[in-house]
């Protein structure tokens, strides 16, 4: 009997402690689930003839207290740009090529406030949050420094933002608390030079310093109608593409002369 | 109003391509250049890739050196025997030239070598041409003087086996010349990714002594089938060509191909032929200024010139 009730009251003990981790736990994701969404009204963009960029507004809720960073990022990828250099210390032309992994074809940051104010710069390094930290995990081939990957990194940030693909605005999500919850709202431009594709947008709440909360939701980009029948065109017949191009010149070309001599346009 | 460009992947006003037509067809109808090397930066100015760029200008030349040559040949200025000798050898020489541009790129520091090269012949054929048209225009009637100083020169040309009479330009030459200089044109051309007009046209008037009017027609002539052939090339090994915009461009351009083929008329050769030289000098100007000054951004997208 002894033994019996022993083994009851291990299992009891077992219990709460599983009750307690538990209740724990529930308590921890119950905030993080209650508190952060994310909602972009806009989120399948697209590309027509008239087309002209867009404009994103996203909205949500979070927990009052804390502040906003909004990412807007395609993945990861690669890009290879045209390298600009000195040729005998005097003139500027093409020396090569630069090989740029890791980093995103379009990024653009909005906050409630600096982001260096609400968040430390570790945290930002693990997000990749801020062009800095893009560029800390960014690899750039072939430089042969630190002091080179920074510099050629700055020409690459200056490039993309000469497109408007690279953009960090602060202070530009506004705040609006109602009752116990507090609702967020911020307006993007989109770029139209952002190609078709899968845009990540992610929404990090902060607490002193650190994020607290995340959540994502996605844009999609597609070029639609005349314009996808030409992209694919140029792409897949080529030869028929070029064909046709030529042909509706040499037309125009013809057409523009009868035209004139009719008009009476030469003499 | 806006348009999408779907191979250029971004989008432009209508009234800037329709615009940068119009006044580089009209450029085209007068001199008979294609007009690239004003088209093209400009093109990348307004956000275009550079090869996209190139290759939807070569589609636009079609249309507007289709609209000049056809307004020249109205009025007889078109040698068409001579542009198809000029053609044989650019053709040729194109071929070679594409060679010559992997054996520099194996040889290291080719580009530096391409530009100085470009750099120093528009500075030359610039020079030249002013120096000569400015002072045959202030003695009209000395030129029998300077016929008898380039007939050593003459002598040789007219020695050479295959003379044959080009009609329209009333000159005799051997077929050999406009095919070995067709040729040297399309090797630069080829070398220097450039249409070649500013070394075909001072070619024609200097070495195939062609009259000014009629070496516009026949130049024309000459870029319209180069263009055709680097516009289908462009289309099925870069994929590069952006029909939208190449329409929007032509729109301008043969319009003002037309224009500038009625203006072209109301000048003298001479005229046209100062006018160009100072063209050729400012494009090396501005040439030099891009390579001396430092660009604003140090990267570009890949391909291209």
């Amino acid at each position: 009997m002894t033994e019996d009730r022993k083994k009851t009251t291990a299992i009891r003990a077992m219990v709460l402690v599983m009750l307690v981790c538990a209740s724990f736990l529930l308590f921890v994701n119950g905030t993080a689930l209650a508190a952060l969404t994310i909602k972009a009204n806009h989120d399948h963009i697209k590309i027509d003839f008239f087309y002209h960029g867009s404009t994103v507004s996203m909205r949500g809720v979070s927990d009052p207290g804390t502040d906003l960073i909004i990412k807007i990022a395609s993945p990861d990828g690669h890009q290879a740009l045209r390298q600009k250099g000195k040729v005998a210390g005097l003139l500027w032309m093409n020396v090569g090529e630069l090989r740029f992994e890791q980093v995103p074809l379009l990024y653009s940051l909005h906050s409630t406030r600096k982001i260096s104010d609400i968040l430390s710069p570790e945290e930002m390094d693990k997000y990749a949050i801020g062009l800095e930290s893009v560029g800390k995990k960014a690899e750039i081939q072939p430089v042969s420094s630190e002091a080179e990957k920074t510099k050629w990194y700055g020409e690459f940030v200056k490039f993309k933002e000469s497109s408007n693909l690279y953009a960090e605005t602060s202070g530009d999500i506004s705040l609006n608390t109602n009752g116990g919850e507090q609702n967020y709202y911020v307006l993007s431009q989109w770029p139209y030079q952002a190609p078709p594709g899968d845009y990540i947008v992610t929404i990090y709440a902060v607490k002193d310093k650190k994020v607290v909360e995340m959540a994502e939701t996605k844009v999609f980009v597609e070029q639609v109608g005349v314009v996808k029948s030409f992209a694919e065109m140029a792409k897949n017949s080529a030869a028929l593409y070029g064909t046709i191009s030529i042909v509706a010149a040499l037309a125009a070309g013809f057409g523009v002369g009868l035209i004139f001599r009719k008009g009476g346009g030469a003499h | 109003m806006y348009l999408y460009l779907p191979v250029a992947l971004t989008s432009i006003n209508v009234l800037v391509p329709v615009g940068l037509g119009l006044a580089v067809g009209l450029l085209s109808g007068l001199f008979g250049v294609g007009g690239g090397f004003l088209m093209t930066p400009l093109l990348i100015m307004f956000g275009i890739p550079s090869t996209v760029a190139a290759a939807t200008d070569s589609n636009q030349i079609v249309a507007a050196s289709t609209s000049g040559t056809y307004a020249h040949w109205k009025v007889g200025n078109v040698d068409f025997k001579m542009g198809l000798y000029l053609l044989a050898g650019g053709f040729v020489g194109g071929l070679l030239g594409v060679q010559g541009i992997k054996v520099l790129k194996a040889m290291g520091n080719a580009d530096f070598v391409i530009k100085m090269t470009y750099v120093l012949m528009l500075g030359i054929v610039g020079t030249y041409m002013f120096i000569e048209s400015v002072s045959s225009m202030r003695k009209n009637k000395t030129q029998e003087v300077k016929e008898e100083r380039q007939s050593a020169a003459g002598r040789f040309l007219s020695s050479l086996p295959m003379q044959t009479h080009f009609e329209k330009s009333g000159v005799t030459h051997s077929a050999l010349i406009p095919i070995i200089f067709g040729g040297f044109v399309g090797v630069l051309a080829a070398v220097m990714g450039v249409g070649g007009g500013f070394l075909m046209v001072p070619v024609m008037v200097y070495i195939l002594r062609m009259p000014m009017h009629v070496v516009v027609g026949t130049s024309l002539f000459q870029i319209l089938f180069n263009c055709i052939e680097v516009t289908f090339l462009q289309a099925t090994t870069n994929h590069s060509v952006d029909f939208i915009l190449a329409v929007l461009l032509l729109l301008g351009s043969t319009v003002g191909a037309q224009v500038g083929a009625v203006f072209g008329r109301k000048l003298k050769g001479e005229q046209l032929k100062v006018i160009l030289a100072v063209i050729v000098l400012a494009v090396t100007v501005k040439i030099i200024f891009e390579l001396t000054l430092p660009p604003a951004l140090l990267l570009g997208q890949s391909g291209g010139h």
